[in-house]
Parts: structure tokens; sequence; C-alpha cells
């Protein structure tokens, strides 16, 4: 059965509070127990607790299915894009070095790539992907356009990431400040800029709201 | 983008449409119901060839049939004048087409015989020995009665074809086979 | 008993902490349950629904629980890999008794052995010393029916005075400041109040990491519109986008609140007609905050003038609010003050008691609010009642069969009952759900108060750090294994459920406790057959309570998807909003809807003391304790987990780049921080995101790694709680690299 198309996975990064519910939960899900296929890091854990969950974006032409060699990476009519099929995986690593959100991970004992499949498991079935239904800041959210619409007022999801020349559209959708003028997500663009704070010069928040010692 | 219509290609990473994508994109489809559309359209030409091939095959087996009835109507023709084969010689011919080697044998002055001239057993050219009776098959020493064809001694077990002669006006013909296609 | 009976590290070979990890049927796929069983977490006060899954007598794993409102589905990663303390190796599945030559330092025994055993000494040392000499410890993560047995086993069974628990270093500040100023101890709202909210002022509490669910609600109530405040020594997830971020400097809770409340009556942001008609006592907390002029604010918080301005504006001028503390500002040798001005500001804003305008104390234990009402607390008896009340304690005699003069008086907290074994007069001890020697501060002092026990029974499914002390070991019962009710951090009365069945000779702790009430020759009042029973007699015995459980059973709690206290009758739905005008309480019988014979909330002064350990020459800085997200409490569980341990595998002090710097301290060095009470060597964070007077330890773990050997046990005259947020320290790189 298809993931019902009004369903969409929307991500947040400035919800997240780096709790991990996400990664524990994610190794429950019963396609692939045991291990999880989401990567949570801080940016920049000095200078801020930011944290970002990295989730496979399930692009409409996903990089790592066109480099695969053996054809092992396949998306289906729902635009869900499946993890390496272990008949034909030969691990050669190529989809790792060219996802272009550094998603897949290779197993190099079980010689398999493996990554996020949106739980298809459970997203066929109806239910929730497992880390969008555990997220405490709901950092990932698994429901319909009209309710994030109306959960989220102050945001507005993008699908569209450009890297360099390329502009990759995604299935998944990332949230942005409602009144962003973008349409599509810079990333190379944004390397250039500080990962913490909006402002290379920026006054520290902590040492600025400091009143001398008595 | 329509995935519904299996025809066309997804999104290509270069935005060119799909006629203008190289052959093995649409060969090796990334997006599942390509795939098993391509698998089921591959399947199906599969069977589909198949399928056909047992059509035209059983349709050649009747053509053949056909063809052989054909075929089979005695055809009439001259083999040797009578003069040119000695009593006791013997003379090859085909018949009833070409390859099908056949053995003349004048076993008297107006008696003749001819039969095909593979050897029953695994087709060695027999020899006529009208002194004997016989023809020899030195393969596997094969013998074969002169007059009927039949087999006499050795491993052949079947008898020799048998042709229809007719003789006119000096001339021998050959106007049919017997049991046992040549 | 006498110290440790084998080295602690035979001990940890023998019963851990081991990691447990996904194996077996929890590593299969599609496979099926025999159950899925609803019930909720283990762990904190939040109590996420979730569903377990059963197989072959095993919990396999867990699928969200979406229709339970409170959570719909949402999990920390605690909740999820909580499944995982289930068939596991270090589960103490005998009795144990302590013997030197036994591996690990325990013989397990016969379960009715242990029991004849542990009544022979109860009986033995209350015979030669009198009842006080046996004392209990009993914890606030028990069912409410588990913590209503314990407090009636003192008082009946064993007829001591000495009884505590560990909600003693959680809620005790908060709840005696709720009761002088609202006259009832329950968060005032529940959460779905926050939503409404156009100012969320948090102050002391680390949502991101200790009640994670409150996130959603908070960061919902931004989608709206809302305003956040946030107040911490340090920038914790939530504080990261906060609207206004006030680096307080630790233990100035009070002197914040009553500079903003200055303010406030200032600006005349006050609710006049709120504060003529539902409150008394608002002149004299007025006169008692005109000294707290911004600058002087500024000057004892540590937090710049404008902030400060800015934050009595922004919470001044909301039409709505909701405002949360936690332990930051509860742990301290003035808790209650430190409660007592957070209530003034919302008392004097008039946003209580109606829907978008809310306060609450943001209870931490799984059954943190439950296991304070119910007579486990020194002072208290069920319903909320006081143990020195005449019409009280004629009240449970009656329903427990027993004459009110034979209730034991007051006892005293859980650190005067160490202070009292240290001068002898308590020999015996029993402790279940509590694990002292980890939680409770000054660890060296604990430890040997625990040797100097002449008889210490615990009853524990792991062998906690305090049990290795101890001289029999009973094998108490699972979460998972026990069914009964608790209540959340809202106020909400939830079902727990049994999954499985308990191991070995584990059995339930009710079982036990009345085994021992047995073996005692004493069981009147300890023959129940099930917590359903229990909680039957407990609805009689809260009736007509404060905290009034009459109208509660399993079945309407389980087919509500809770209930909120009190609920005085079974058709009652129950009380999710308190203090609404016009409401009824047994108090103030309709005078009011506070919880008075007048029915009037009471501001009262909160004075600002410093804390009882300041940062000096000798030692300069400022140590404050708190928690990480993966692990519970004194850890016994959570460290026993594997992936819970692999995202945090060790305790660490976070440092400020510019106080690292004058120690040569760099990201990931080895630190030694040392107060007058003990040392702790830890791997050094160096971080931005705290105050660089103060350093940070995380509190979960036990032996060399515990902070608790650095705290001090000031404690607060009201409460009694520790002062665990404030002690001086001082630093320098570690030897070892």
């Amino acid at each position: 059965m298809p993931v019902p198309a009004n369903l969409e996975f929307f991500i947040d990064p400035s919800r997240c509070i780096g709790c991990n519910a996400c990664v524990q939960a994610c190794s429950e899900c019963d396609t692939h127990k045991g291990y999880s296929m989401i990567q949570l890091d801080y940016l920049d854990r000095a200078s801020s607790p930011q944290t970002v969950p990295v989730v496979c974006m399930h692009c409409d032409s996903p990089t790592c299915a066109e480099v695969c060699p053996a054809d092992a990476i396949k998306r289906m009519g729902d635009g869900v894009v499946q993890t390496a099929r272990k008949p034909r995986c030969i691990a050669c690593n190529n989809c790792v070095l060219a996802c272009p959100f550094g998603v897949p991970k290779m197993h190099t004992a079980m010689q398999l790539m493996m990554k996020c499949d949106m739980c298809y498991d459970r997203a066929s079935v109806g239910k929730k992907p497992m880390c969008t239904s555990v997220c405490p800041s709901q950092a990932l959210f698994y429901g319909t356009r009209e309710e994030i619409e109306r959960l989220r007022p102050q945001s507005r999801p993008i699908k569209a990431f450009k890297f360099g020349q390329q502009i990759i559209t995604t299935k998944v959708n990332l949230m942005v400040p409602k009144g962003a003028v973008i349409e599509h997500l810079d990333v190379v663009a944004a390397m250039a800029e500080a990962t913490v704070g909006n402002r290379m010069n920026e006054d520290d928040v902590l040492l600025a709201g400091i009143e001398l010692d008595e | 983008m329509n995935r519904d219509d299996p025809e066309q290609l997804t999104i290509t990473p270069d935005g060119r449409p799909t006629e203008e994508q190289p052959r093995w994109r649409q060969d090796f489809p990334i997006d599942w119901p390509q795939d098993e559309y391509r698998s089921r359209r591959d399947f199906a030409k599969l069977l589909g060839l198949t399928s056909l091939a047992f059509v035209v095959g059983q349709a050649w087996i009747v053509i053949l049939s056909l063809l052989r009835k054909t075929r089979d109507r005695p055809q009439v023709r001259e083999v040797a004048a009578v003069d040119e084969v000695p009593v006791g010689g013997s003379k090859l011919f085909n018949y009833p087409r070409q390859g099908d080697l056949c053995v003349l044998v004048r076993v008297s002055a107006d008696e003749f015989v001819a039969y095909g001239q593979r050897c029953t057993h695994l087709s060695c050219p027999v020899i006529p020995r009208p002194d004997l009776g016989r023809f020899y098959c030195p393969c596997h020493e094969g013998w074969f009665d002169l007059f009927t064809g039949q087999p006499l001694a050795g491993p052949p077990r079947r008898p020799l074809p048998y042709v229809a002669l007719q003789v006119r006006d000096g001339r021998v013909y050959a106007i049919g086979v017997g049991e046992g296609v040549v | 008993m006498a110290t440790l009976p084998v080295p602690p590290q035979e001990i940890r070979a023998r019963f851990g902490p081991h990691l447990s990890r996904s194996t077996g049927m929890r590593l299969d796929t599609g496979l099926s349950p025999d159950k899925v069983v609803k019930t909720h977490c283990c762990f904190c006060g939040q109590q996420c629904g979730i569903q377990l899954l059963v197989k072959e007598n095993q919990v396999i794993g867990f699928e969200p629980w979406m229709e339970f409102p409170f959570n719909e589905g949402k999990l920390c990663p605690k909740g999820i890999k909580r499944y995982l303390q289930d068939a596991h190796p270090d589960r103490l599945l005998h009795a144990y008794e302590r013997d030197p030559s036994a591996p690990g330092g325990f013989k397990p025994i016969a379960y009715e052995a242990a029991i004849r055993r542990v009544a022979s000494e109860i009986e033995r040392l209350q015979s030669q010393h009198g009842h006080q000499a046996f004392a209990c410890l009993s914890g606030a993560s028990l069912t409410i029916e588990k913590a209503y047995l314990m407090g009636k086993f003192a008082r009946v069974c064993l007829q001591t005075p000495y009884i505590d628990y560990n909600g003693r270093l959680c809620m005790v500040s908060a709840a005696a400041a709720n009761k002088k100023a609202f006259g009832i101890d329950r968060a005032a709202n529940p959460w779905s109040d926050i939503l409404r909210a156009e100012v969320v002022w948090i102050s002391g509490a680390n949502v991101a990491e200790c009640a994670p669910i409150t996130t959603d609600y908070v960061w919902q109530a931004r989608e709206h519109g809302a305003k956040l405040i946030v107040v911490d020594p340090r920038i914790t997830p939530l504080g990261r986008t906060c609207d206004l971020f006030l680096p307080l400097k630790p233990g100035r809770d009070v002197a914040l609140f009553n500079g903003i409340l200055h303010l406030m009556i200032e600006h005349d942001w006050l609710d006049h007609a709120f504060i003529r008609d539902y409150t008394v006592g608002f002149d004299q907390v007025a006169a008692s905050v005109k000294p707290w002029t911004p600058q002087r604010t500024a000057q004892v918080t540590g937090i710049a003038e404008r902030l400060i301005r800015q934050a009595a504006e922004l919470w001044g001028t909301a039409r709505t609010s909701f405002l949360m503390h936690a332990r930051g500002i509860e742990h301290h040798s003035h808790g209650v003050h430190n409660c007592l001005g957070a209530i003034n500001m919302v008392l004097a804003s008039g946003r209580i008691g109606r829907e978008g305008c809310g306060y609450a104390t943001i209870t931490g234990q799984g059954n943190g609010q439950g296991g304070r009402e119910h007579g486990q607390k020194c002072d208290q008896l069920p319903g909320a009642r006081d143990l020195d009340n005449p019409e009280h304690r004629e009240h449970v005699a009656r329903v427990w069969g027993i004459d009110p003069d034979d209730l034991p008086p007051p006892g005293v907290d859980v650190y005067e009952i160490f202070r009292k074994i240290d001068a002898g007069e308590v020999k015996g001890l029993l402790s279940i759900c509590f694990n002292p020697l980890v939680s409770l501060p000054d660890s060296h002092f604990v430890s040997r108060m625990l040797d100097k026990l002449e008889f210490y029974v615990a009853i524990d499914f792991f062998l906690n750090e305090s049990a290795q002390h101890a001289d029999i070991i009973l094998p108490g019962s699972l979460h998972e294994e026990d069914e009964g009710i608790v209540t959340s951090a809202e106020g909400r009365v939830i079902k727990i459920n049994k999954a499985v069945d308990c191991p070995g000779e584990a059995r339930e702790d009710w079982r036990i406790i009345q085994d021992i009430a047995q073996a005692l020759k004493r069981p009147h009042g300890f023959t129940f057959a099930s917590p359903a029973e229990i909680l039957e007699e407990l609805r009689h015995a809260s009736r007509g309570g404060v905290a009034d459980y009459y109208g509660i059973t399993y079945d309407k709690v389980e087919r509500e998807y809770g209930v909120f206290w009190p609920c005085p009758a079974e058709e009652h739905p129950g009380t999710p909003r308190l203090f609404e005008p016009g409401s009824w309480n047994p108090v103030a019988q309709g005078r009011g809807p506070f919880y008075f014979p007048d029915g009037k909330a009471r501001f009262n002064v909160a004075e600002y003391t410093p804390p009882a350990e300041e940062p000096d020459a000798e030692y300069p800085v400022i140590l404050t304790t708190g928690r990480v997200i993966s692990h519970f409490l004194s850890g016994t569980q959570t460290r026993r987990i594997g992936p819970l341990v692999d995202h945090c595998p060790e305790p660490f002090v976070e440092v400020h780049p510019q106080l690292a710097a004058k120690f040569d301290l760099a990201d990931g060095d080895w630190a030694t921080v040392e107060s007058r009470r003990g040392t702790c060597t830890l791997k050094a964070h160096v971080v931005k995101t705290i105050r660089p007077d103060t350093v940070f330890i995380p509190y979960h773990w036990a032996g060399e790694q515990s902070a608790n050997r650095l705290t001090i046990a000031a404690q607060d005259p009201i409460s009694k709680i520790p002062e665990y947020k404030v002690c001086a320290v001082r630093l320098k790189k570690a030897d070892r690299q």
C-alpha cells in the first residue's frame, strides 16, 4: 500500500532539543531493528546546545539511486526512497559519497548501506514514522499540510535545496520562517555563515545578560 | 512529473526531458513503478515472443506437412539409359530430391532394381553385390537382400527404401518411392 | 552494616551495572506480540502514555500510544528504551543476605528466611530501644497504593514516627510554598492552559532535558505569539530560542522575583480587583519588595538591569500567562522562599484560575505528586492531611481501625533521620525506591551512616549503591510487573497496568511489606489481596481531605484518560483547573476558590538569604548540579540500559571558556573539582552556555563519579530540602590525562 499522498514529513531544526528520542525510537522500527537511521549532531556545542537531526530527504531525483551501480536503491511510487536492497548492494559507498545531505551510512560488517526509509512498514499502513511519533518538541512532524499550517503559523515549508548549481527537490519539507523570502535553501551560501547565530559579530547572549558581581 | 504514467521517467537530475536522456535511464529506472512496469513489460514481451515463437513454429510445421503432401505425389525422373548400365553394374542417382542418394542395379538384361543408398543402420552408403544378390554395408558388416531390400545380416533392422522403376524406350525412369522416407 | 562486604569492583562484577541491549526476540522483525499493554512511563512526572509489547512474558518493545491526550504518542529516549530493564541480567531474583564469602558479597537465601530475619531484627531493635529505633525510607516513583501502604506500615505496623521519602529531595519546597500560598499542593492548571498563555515564564527548569514533552506545549504557545522567558544559569535547549534569557546567578531566584514584583508595583501592572477579592497580605509583601530596585536586583541576581526591566514588562503587561518552575529554584536553603516569590508574582498579576492563566511546579518523579499526598511524608496522612491535626488523625485512624492515640507524632525529614543514625537514636532502616548514597548531599557522611546502622534492609529490583551496604535485600517489582494509580505533574491520576509477571522470587512490593507485617505478627491492616483493595481503602482514607481521591476508580481513570484530583465522588468529573472563581473546596466551603477558611490566597513575604555556602577565596567557583536527558535520578535503572548509556556514558563538568582559561583547561581535559566535602575528577566540557562563575555537574552516577560527594547538606528550614544547586568548589587541571 502506498503512503497516503496527503501525509507529509516536515522538519523544523530550530525546534530540535537534542533529546535523542528520534534516534532511540528509530532503532525500534521493524525494518531495521537495532540500528538507528537518524543522526543527531550538535552544530557547535561550545557555542550552543543546538542540535539537528538528519533524516533521509527522499529526493525527487535521488542522487543515491542515480549513482548506485547495482540498481539497489529504488523509489516507490509514493516518493519514498527505500534503503539499499541487500541482494544487490555491493557496499561500494557511491551513495554515501554522493548524497548531498550525508544520509546513507555504510554498515561495513553487513556489507550493506542502510538509510532512513520513512519507516515504510509503518507509513504504508497509515501509522506515523517512529521519529515523528515520539519527537517531544515535534521538530520532526508527520501530518497533512493543513495540519502544519494550522499548528505553525510562524513558519512555512519548502522542499528545494540548492547545492552549487544544482537544485534538488525533496519529498521531505523543511520549515523556514514565514517571512523568509526564499524558495530554496542555498546550502553552499549557508556554509559561509557562522553555524550558530545570524551575525558573525553578535554579542554572546549569556555574557551580555550578566551584571558584574556584587 | 507524473508518476502514474509509466512511460514517463520522473524528474531527471538535469531536468531535460525523457527523450533526451541516455538509454540506460529507461532500461534501469529508479522508480519502482517504472521498474516494475519495465519488468512487467519485459516479462510480457518475453511471454508474447515465446508464444509467438510457438505459434510460428506450429504454423511452420503445418506448412511443412502441407508441402510434404505435395512433395509426396510421385515425380518421374530419368535415371539412366538402359545401355548405360552393364549387367551387374550400378549407378548412383538422386531421387526424389537432390541429396536423396539412391543406387540403381541392373540385375540382369532386363531387370533393374533401385533403393535408397543410405544404410538403415547408420546411413553409410551400401555397396551393391549383385554377384551375391545382396547389398553390403562395410561400416558394420550389414547385408541387405538385393531384390527386396530387407536386412539380412548385421545391425540394420529396417529395409532399404524401395524406389519404383519403369523402363520405357530404352530408358530407366524412377517413378516413386516405397515405405520409408528416403 | 559495616562497610561493603567485598571490594566494590567485585560487587559490580556480580550485580552490575551491566548494560542490557536488544537481543533475541527484541531484535526479531515482524514479531506479533502476545499482548499490547497500555500503561505509562516509569520515569518522570510527565507520565507519558506508552504501550508495551509483551511476548512470552517478556517486554520486547514499545508502541506509541497516540490517543493518550497528555503526550499524544510523544516520548523521550528513557521511555523508549525503558523496556530493556525487563529480563535484565542484573535483576535481583532472590532475597540476598550480606556474606563476604559469597560472590559479589551477597548470598541468595530463601525469601521466607529473609523475611523472618527482617522481622526478628525489627522486633529486637524496637523492643530494646523503642519503636523509633527503626526508620523507613520510601520513594515517589512507587504507585499511590504502595506509597500509601508505606505510610500506613510505618505508623500502624512499625509504629515509628521516622518515615520519609525521596521527594524530600524533590518537591517539598514547592509543596510547602504552595500550601502556604494556596492551601493546596498541586499544579494549579492542566498543561493545556500553557497553549493560551501570552507569556510563559520558566525558572529553574531544564524542560528540554527533564520534562521533554512539556517542550511542545511551550513551543506551541510560541507559535501563537507567546513570549518565552527563561531564567537559568545555563542556556539549556529550551533557553536557546527563548525571547528573553536571564542568566541568573545560582541562589538568587527570590531576589529576581522580588525585583519583578517591585517593577510591577512601580508601573501598576497589577490586577487590583483580584488582589482585593481573592488574596490577603499584599500590602506586607509590597512593602517587603520596596528595597528591590532594578539596580539592587541586578546586582544581587547577576542579571543585567535592562533584562530585568524587559522581563517585568513582558510579564506585567500580558493578559494571560503561565509560570513554571522546577528544582532550579527549589533545591536551595531558601527554596520555599524562592517559590513564594514566584507565587507572589503570579498572584499580583491575577492570572490564575482561568483559561490560559496558570502556575505549576513541574513535578520530577513519576508519582512525585501522588507520592507526596498520602502519608509517606514524615508529617503527613492520606488525603494530604497533617499528622499533627487531631481531626485528621481521627479520620484516618477510623479508616485504619486503630486508636488515634496509637498514631505516632510527626517525624523528621530524611537528612535528619541520618543525623539520628549518627546520634544513635535510629539503629535500623528499611528502604524502598530510594538510593540515598547517590541522591543525598555529602555522600561520605551518608555512607558512614549506612555503615553505622545495626540493621539495614533494602527492597529493590537492582542492587543499587545504597543497598550494597545492606544486610538483607528483598527482591521487589518493576513498574511493569504491578498495577496501580499514579498522579502526574498536572495532577492527573492515571493507571499503570501490569505487563509481565515478576521473575524468580521477586514479588510485588506491597506483598513484601505485608509479608514483613505478617512475620512481625502485626498483620492488622496489611491483608490486602491486590492493589485494587488498597485503593479502595485509600479512597476512604483520603475522603474529605484536600487531596480527595474518593471518586477515583481504575475503571474511571482508564475510561477518561486520567482524572484530575480532587474528585470527591464517583460522578464528579475531576478538577483539571484549580482556583476557578466560584469553585468549592472543603476548606473554604464556598467562601472562595483557595484552600483556606476565607477562600483567599496568601501573599507571603519572600525573603532573600544568600546560599549557605558562598564562593570565597579558597573555593571561588559556584557548583550547581542537575540532570541529563538520558538518565533518571540516581541512575539505578538508566545506567543499566545500553543505548541510554551510549548517549551519555559518564558525568562531566561544564565550564565557561573564561573560567577554563584560568585553570588552563581545554575541552576534554580531566578536571578535579573539590569542595569542603570531597572531590570529583571529571572530563571538562568547555562551553559558552553557562555563567563564567559557575560550573555544572550532572548527578546520576555513583562512587567516584558522584556529584553529591561535593554538595552540601544545608537544608531549607521549612521544607528541609538540601541545597543541591549551590555550593562552593575549586577547580584544577587533573594530574591524570
